[in-house]
Order: structure tokens, then sequence, then C-alpha cells
């Protein structure tokens, strides 16, 4: 054997975890960056939330809503 | 009384060849039957008593293969198999696969792949048919898709269709959490060579080592893909390893979490995630594939299919293109890419030294990424502005979900109502990508 593994190997892990930081620092700055950039000149719309449909529903249909939506937790909390 | 049947049958066989030879020469040389043809003719049938012929299938049955081992019988790479491969190695093979199928269908472990995997290995057992060679169904499948490394690949891009960048986006820096369990591969990549140089248990070449230590990368394509790259002759023992290990997360992650951490830092409430405009999570893949195509083509593969996975998701247009990749695309290559695994199965191959060292290699490098992950998170937490729970590290070794879930699972032991699940997923998406980046660093080593 002309090198040792070891020691080759040992090369293999400084070259390979400075790569691997290297580019996952490199595409956290740009993934700050291109937050930075969207935000600013792509901002979402903010989705109006429409208030008419509230209106138009009675309140039986509310309880009813609520109902389901509090045995759809308990139901998900028994299952934990 | 057997050599005397036989002696007679050669005769017999070598009589009606010459008539036949010089019948031929005789009446019709112009369309003179190939000699070869004819010799073929007189050995497909001659007589036979029923006492022969049930002699001559027993030779045929598995049962004599197993009984009676023969010098130079071949495997499907047409190497010699030894004389316990062909005999107590398949039986303890078939043994080692019902083990596989109990751990698959009876706790649970990756079945998916696991059950596909264990099958091609019972399959690839079967002694005379010999379904590894080249015209055999494993050995088509693994030329197929295997040996060219495109099964991975196409998984990767339904693994791409699945992944939400969402969490990470929001948090960019929990990404270096996913590079810091990369150490799983490089450390255990010092394990092995030190295993083979010190103990000399082992020997493996600097190129199997690299191709264990991918293990640690927690992933299951990435591992198939480097191991047919660098060491298909380890393939087998390597995919079992890797998705043994990546459904033992839940058993070897936490102890090791926990010896590493406080429980004040367990119980740290990360901030609430920003919500992340559908826009960045768009442009997030070609970014990722334009940092690649500068700094490390060789991970271009790799990426390039989780990217146009995760690219077709997340346009939006495409929907009957992603959910393809997502269901029934990735679901056709998980059968082939069990099977064609599976066919490394074989006891000569598999049964031998090496592979237990693979195991043991395997387990070292999960726990040292994990470990490592957890580290890089404490060290994170000290000086970063916003708290950081050191658990979320571990979620660094890919293994998406599960790793991200165990993470969860931990911090709300601790703390209840402590949700950590979107948080680890940074780190656990980060670390899809930092193993890809180790496996293109070692693909380029050896190139």
């Amino acid at each position: 054997m002309e090198y040792s593994l070891v020691g080759e190997s040992l090369k293999f892990m400084i070259l390979g975890m400075l790569i691997v930081f290297v580019f996952l620092y490199v595409l956290v700055e740009v993934m700050k960056l291109q937050a930075k950039i969207i935000s600013k000149y792509f901002p979402e719309k903010e989705i109006p939330v429409s208030t008419s449909a509230s209106s138009t529903t009675d309140t039986d249909e509310e309880a009813r809503r609520t109902a389901a939506i509090i045995a759809a937790v308990t139901e998900f909390r028994k299952k934990k | 009384m057997k050599l005397k049947h036989l002696i007679l049958s050669l005769l017999f066989a070598f009589a009606a060849l010459t008539s036949t030879v010089q019948a031929s020469e005789g009446h019709e040389a112009a369309a003179s039957v190939p000699a070869a043809q004819t010799q073929n003719a007189a050995k497909v049938y001659e007589e036979k008593s029923v006492g022969q012929l049930i002699v001559s299938f027993f030779k045929t049955t598995g049962l004599n293969a197993i009984i009676n081992p023969k010098e130079g019988v071949k495997n499907g790479e047409g190497k010699n198999i030894s004389l316990f491969a062909q005999s107590w190695g398949r039986v303890l093979m078939f043994a080692i696969i019902f083990l596989l199928f109990y751990l698959a269908i009876a706790k649970g472990f990756e079945p998916l792949l696991l059950l596909p995997i264990a099958f091609g290995g019972l399959l690839a057992n079967i002694p005379i048919a010999n379904m590894t060679g080249p015209h055999g169904m494993l050995g088509i499948i693994y030329n197929m898709g295997i040996a060219n490394e495109f099964f991975p690949l196409l998984i990767f891009m339904g693994v791409g269709a699945m992944t939400d960048f969402g969490p990470l986006l929001s948090n960019p820096k929990t990404a270096l959490l996913g590079g810091a369990a990369q150490f799983g591969i490089f450390g255990s990549l010092v394990g092995a060579a030190a295993l083979s140089q010190y103990t000399g248990m082992v020997d493996f070449t600097l190129k199997q080592s690299a191709a264990i230590s991918i293990i640690g990368g927690a992933d299951g394509p990435t591992s198939i893909f480097i191991a047919s790259a660098l060491a298909p002759e380890l393939l087998g023992a390597i995919a079992v390893a890797a998705y043994s290990y990546m459904a033992l997360v839940p058993v070897i992650q936490p102890p090791i979490m926990r010896a590493l951490t406080n429980p004040e830092e367990r119980k740290i409430v990360m901030k609430t995630t920003r919500k992340v405009n559908p826009l960045e999570k768009l442009i997030f893949p070609l970014v990722v594939i334009m940092m690649i195509a500068l700094i490390l083509p060789d991970a271009a593969p790799l990426m390039g299919a989780f990217a146009l996975g995760n690219f077709a998701k997340e346009s939006g247009v495409v929907d009957r293109l992603s959910n393809e990749m997502q269901n029934s695309l990735i679901n056709i290559v998980t059968i082939f890419l069990g099977l064609g695994v599976g066919s490394k199965l074989q006891s000569d191959t598999f049964l031998v030294a090496e592979s237990l060292g693979i195991m043991v290699i395997g387990l070292l490098a999960f726990s040292a990424g994990t470990a490592a992950g957890v580290l890089m998170g404490k060290l994170m937490n000290r000086f970063s502005k916003e708290p950081i729970n050191p658990l979320i590290g571990a979620a660094g070794v890919s293994a998406v979900p599960m790793a991200a879930r165990v993470v969860s699972k931990v911090g709300s032991e601790e703390k209840p109502g402590n949700i950590l699940l979107m948080h680890a997923m940074g780190p656990n998406v980060a670390g899809v990508i930092g193993s890809a980046v180790a496996a293109g660093v070692l693909l380029s080593i050896f190139k």
C-alpha cells in the first residue's frame, strides 16, 4: 500500500465537510437575499378576507360548523 | 451402476451423432446441416427409462444443488460460487431474508423498500434458476436501472416533488445543521478506513470505504447511487444497512440526543416561522441547480432530478406531472429498485465479513451524524440571537421526515406543547441537499 488509508480518508473528510459547509452557507446567504428581494419587489398580495360570506351564513350554519370543528379536534386529541 | 449407464448413453449418443453426420454428408451435401445442430438434436433426446428420468430430474432440483454443491457453478456475473455459498450459504441467506420479511411486515421497518429487497434476495438465492444472470429477471432489472444508477435518480425526482422547502426558506440558517450532520458520512469514512487498516478484520479499499460511509447520509437513493458507482459488489449490504438504520432512527437517535443536551436546552421554544412567499419556493430549486452547476457539477444528476421534482410541484401548473412523480412513478421504480438491489443479496456476495463491517460502520455513521448535528445546534444556539433548540440538529441526517418527527417527539416529551416539527423540517430537507453535496464530493474525488 503506497498511501495510508486513514490519512487519505482524513483528507477527504476535511475537503468534504468544507465543501458541504461552504455550499450550504452560500445557500443560506442566497436564501436570505432572495427573501429580501422578493419581499421588496414582489410582495405577496394580501388575499382580502371576504366579509360577505360570513354575513350570508345564518347562525344555524355557524353553530354546526363550530360543532364539527370541536368534534374534529377532540377526535384528533384522542388519537394522540 | 451409474457410471455404466452414463458410459452407455454416451456411446449411444456418439453413435447416433456419427451416423447422422455421415448420412447428411452422403445424401445432401449441398444443404449440409451444421454439425453443431445435429449434435444439439442428439443431445435433446435420447431414450430413457422412468428410473433414469427420475434421476435426471432430481439432478435439476434445487434440493440436489443445495445438498451436493459442485465446483465451477457460476453466479450471474460469471464468477465461481464457493461450495459453502452454494449449500449452507443459501440456507443462511433464506433465514436472513425471512428475518427481513419479519422486520418489514411485523415491525414496519421501511416495508416499502425492505419487502421488495428481501424478495429480490429470495429469488436471487434460488439455485440453478440463475435469475441474476444477464437473462434472468433480476439481472435484467439490475442492468436496466441500477448498474447505470438510473432508478435512484427517479426516486429522487419523486422525493423532490414531495419535499416542501417552506420551513427551510423561513429560517435559512438551520441549513447549516443539515451540513453538520454530514459528519456522519465523513466520520464513518475514516472509521471504515481505520477498520481495514488497523484491525485487518475487513479489507476495504478507499472507494469501498467511501461507498459505505454514504450510509451516514441516511438517504436511501443517494446510498444506492453512490454504491453502484463506487462499489457495486457491496451494494446489497449497503442498501440493507441504510434502509434498516433509517427505520431504526426512532431507536438510535433519542439516546444520543438526550446524552448531548441538558433539559433546559431541550425545553427551548423556537420562534414561530414566518410565512414564505410562494415565489421564493418556486425560485429555490433553480437557485440550487445554479449553485450545483457552478460549484459541484458531480452532484448534478442527484440534485437535477430532485430540483425537477420540486420545481414541477412548486410551479403549480403541472400538477399532473408532479402527481405522477410523487405517486405512480416512484411506486413503480420502488418495485424495480427493491428487486434490483435484492439481486445483490446472493449468498456468495453477501455472506462475507465485509457485510458485518458495513453494518457496524452504518450504525456508527448514523450516530456520528446525529451527534454532530446536535452539537452544531448547541453551538448555533450560543451565538444566535434567536433561540435554537439543539434537538433540531439531529434532523440534519436527512431520513425525511422520520428524523424530524423524532425531534418533535423528544422535544414534546421534555416540554409538552413544544412543537418542533416545522423547525426540524428545515435541517431535515437541508440534510438531503447536504448528503447529495457530500455524494458529489466523493464522486469527484474518484473521477
